[in-house]
């Protein structure tokens, strides 16, 4: 597999032998966590590196092997730097990169996961990485690491050993989470009622008057008032045509029309207060004038009426009902083209989308472009809320989350009342077309 | 088909590959590659994704292609992109004329056998297919190299085209159904840079960003190209294009234009003569190495005289 390169890396096992299935595990668990680590400090730098880079940067190192550092930084370049301009960087960071991942990899085992802060040229990579965001997490990955005690054990292992993990992801592409690392594994049962949250209640009447209020076209450049040309040209009938003085008028406000599309993915649920998920829904159904739900998962499916009654438990039955009907992973492009082809009148440009979802698309991204390109055009808004946002480090690194950021405001985080305080206090302060979204949440600077 | 753009499937053809077969595919090429190009090259066959590579004009990226399926015994299929490049172009198109002149023939009954061609389908079929280059690539049987050259001509409605091949090897034909390659290509995607190339596109491929080889690597490049020029006078030659580099031209020189100029040199020389290059050798034979008149109209005589100090300092540091 290696050819016949000699091997220049520091005390890393290239040879076949007894191989701890544990070790190896461990050993996959750290290429991967290193890549994600390299390709964020990548991003963070400005560096264009794409979505599903730091998957086949992991097939490629399994194709070069771990022995040859200048094979695997021509592998890992190949894969992560996709402009001339961010060459420099990479060269900048390749050496720290290298080194965590050999010293994984070498005697003294896989360092530690998240409680080793990075040095030099990754230093900046921005606090817990367990924030949700990595997209080659995976069910597996995520076990390994609760069941890994000893650090310290010896790692023997072998590159063939650790592409034979690396391959068996064929059908679950790495780029892909499966789980969120952030969520607990314990599931997190519904309210029997829509809570009595008065701080939820407050962020919603905000939210309310900032969706009322928000700003077309025609005003996110003028402010709140307009000059009124058509009162100004009939009052200018009286004075024989000469314009004596400049009526305006106040931005009006509007009934708020919105469609939710919620994720009920296990990676979504797990993550989210269920009470609060159906709270929030139920009280945007009963205060604004226009609002369908959708929850999706591989497919779509209307359960506005759910929430008709007041109460929480048609809302939390049908949330049961979606959980069990949906097992695999989450096609949002997929059931964004039901929504277009089944219900199209759910959307129109006075209604603006909430889409709640950590973007962890199984489908093709592609699709899931095409789709959101319709529906950006096709909505007054399209706002995007993601659970995982709520996390210090987040970045919204996920394929479908990466692909959507062109089409949709935000996202935001979305975890609890103070989350939709404040996505109500951005969208009054700068719209849906503005500098908006988690990266401005003044939250995140304090924590 | 799975789909390429999480990439799995590996192309059966390449799959056992090795580095030592890439270098030695190269050298017997008269490739001259270092170390990232050949690993490069590697993952692209052994993971079965397309190689955009990016760089300036006449850095060898076409070469490249060329030396790929010339070393492994392949068909090469050439896609050269320009600007308004259509689906038809690139894909398929039908034989219209042969179509008239079936139903024609159908209707007037001059050819029994054509006659069953005459129908609205049958003139909708393989017999009046023409294929275009990606579609050649596709149906094609044993090793190919697709090679897409100077994407960046194209406009982006192509580089939609493009994706959609390059995502699952395969294209609808309405009237003939989905075609899908049995065994993907090995595909090269060459760009200048004119304009940024999509991040979707980027997404499918690995990417090589390939600069004006070094001096020494240039001077293996003539060595092997250009066997007949005195190995002297090709370090002069490499020494005058470093430093013609310096200078902020309208095209700076790459390997290509290198190789032209001392083909130009060796032709005009007798002998294989290894006498140091003139002024009015260097001057006679500008044009071979400098493609726009603005370049050549700025050799005067003080830079000719720094080009053939040039020579003469890279001459002295190759015979030390």
């Amino acid at each position: 597999m290696t050819d016949e390169a000699p091997a220049h890396g520091p005390d890393v096992t290239d040879d076949p032998g007894d191989i701890d299935g544990e070790a190896v595990a461990r050993a996959t668990e750290h290429v991967r966590d290193e890549l994600v680590r390299f390709a964020r400090a990548l991003r963070r730098a400005g560096a264009s590196v794409p979505a599903n880079a730091a998957t086949t940067a992991a097939r490629s190192l399994v194709v070069v092997g771990f022995s040859d550092e200048d094979r695997a930084r021509a592998a890992t370049r190949a894969t992560l730097v996709t402009d001339p301009r961010d060459a420099d960087e990479f060269e900048r960071m390749f050496p720290e990169f290298w080194r965590r991942l050999t010293a994984g990899l070498g005697e003294t085992g896989p360092a530690a996961r998240w409680d080793d802060p990075p040095e030099g040229a990754l230093a900046p990579l921005g606090g817990d990485p367990a924030d949700g965001e990595d997209p080659e997490a995976t069910d597996e990955s995520e076990s390994a690491s609760e069941s890994d005690d000893d650090t310290e054990s010896t790692v023997a292992w072998r590159s063939s050993s650790l592409a034979t993990h690396l391959d068996d992801r064929d059908d679950e592409p790495l780029a892909v989470s499966r789980y969120s690392p952030t969520g607990s594994r314990a599931p997190v049962e519904a309210l029997p009622g829509f809570a009595e949250h008065d701080e939820l209640g407050d962020a919603v009447e905000e939210l309310t008057v900032a969706l009322a209020t928000l700003r077309g076209r025609a005003w996110d450049t003028a402010g709140d008032r307009h000059t009124d040309a058509r009162r100004a040209l009939r009052a200018s009938v009286g004075t024989g045509g000469t314009v004596v003085s400049l009526p305006t008028r106040d931005r009006k406000r509007r009934e708020v029309r919105a469609t939710w599309l919620v994720d009920v993915s296990r990676s979504v649920l797990d993550t989210l207060d269920r009470g609060f998920l159906l709270d929030i829904l139920g009280r945007s159904r009963t205060a604004w004038r226009d609002c369908r739900v959708f929850f999706f998962d591989e497919d779509l499916r209307e359960v506005t009426s759910a929430f008709d009654d007041g109460t929480a438990s048609g809302a939390a039955e049908a949330l049961a009902d979606a959980e069990a009907a949906w097992g695999g992973g989450t096609r949002i492009g997929g059931s964004l083209a039901e929504l277009r082809t089944r219900t199209p009148d759910a959307v129109d440009n006075r209604t603006v989308v909430f889409v709640v979802s950590d973007g962890l698309e199984m489908g093709e991204v592609a699709a899931l472009e095409r789709e959101l390109a319709w529906l950006s055009a096709r909505a007054a808004a399209v706002v995007w809320c993601n659970p995982l946002a709520a996390a210090p480090g987040f970045e919204p690194t996920a394929r479908g989350m990466a692909a959507a950021l062109p089409f949709v405001a935000g996202p935001f985080a979305f975890a609890g009342p103070a989350d939709v305080a404040e996505l109500a206090r951005q969208l009054r302060a700068q719209g849906t077309g503005g500098r908006v979204g988690y990266e401005y949440d003044p939250r995140r600077e304090d924590a | 088909m799975p789909s390429r753009d999480d990439d799995t499937s590996e192309t059966d053809e390449f799959d056992d590959v090795t580095e030592a077969e890439i270098r030695a595919a190269f050298d017997e090429q008269s490739y001259v590659a270092d170390d990232e190009i050949v690993t490069t090259v590697l993952l692209a066959l052994r993971l079965g994704r397309p190689l955009l590579i990016e760089g300036e004009p006449g850095a060898g990226k076409t070469e490249l292609a060329k030396v790929l399926a010339g070393g492994f015994d392949a068909e090469l299929v050439r896609l050269q992109c320009y600007e308004g490049l259509a689906a038809e172009n690139a894909l398929y198109e039908w034989n219209y004329t042969k179509q008239l002149l079936a139903v024609q023939a159908g209707e007037g009954g001059v050819a029994e056998g054509a006659t069953s061609d005459t129908d609205d389908e049958s003139v909708f079929s393989e017999p009046f297919l023409l294929e275009r280059p990606l579609l050649q690539a596709l149906r094609g049987e044993g090793r190919r190299v697709l090679l897409v050259d100077e994407v960046d001509r194209a406009d982006e409605a192509f580089e939609a085209l493009l994706l959609e091949v390059l995502s699952d090897f395969q294209v609808s034909v309405p009237e003939l159904g989905t075609i899908a390659a049995s065994t993907p290509p090995v595909v090269v995607v060459t760009s200048n840079r004119t304009r940024p190339l999509s991040d979707a596109l980027k997404r499918r491929c690995l990417y090589l960003h390939v600069t004006p080889p070094s001096f020494e690597k240039e001077r293996e490049i003539l060595a092997r190209k250009v066997p007949e020029l005195h190995d002297a006078v090709a370090a002069e030659l490499c020494g005058i294009v470093r430093r013609l580099r310096e200078e902020p031209l309208r095209k700076p020189p790459g390997a290509a234009e290198t190789i032209d100029w001392a083909r130009a040199v060796a032709t005009l020389r007798e002998n294989g003569s290894e006498g140091t290059l003139s002024h009015a050798e260097v001057r006679r034979t500008l044009g071979a190495v400098l493609k726009e008149v603005e370049d050549v109209e700025r050799v005067d005589d003080d830079l000719l005289d720094s080009l053939v100090e040039a020579a003469r300092a890279a001459r002295e540091a190759a015979e030390s």
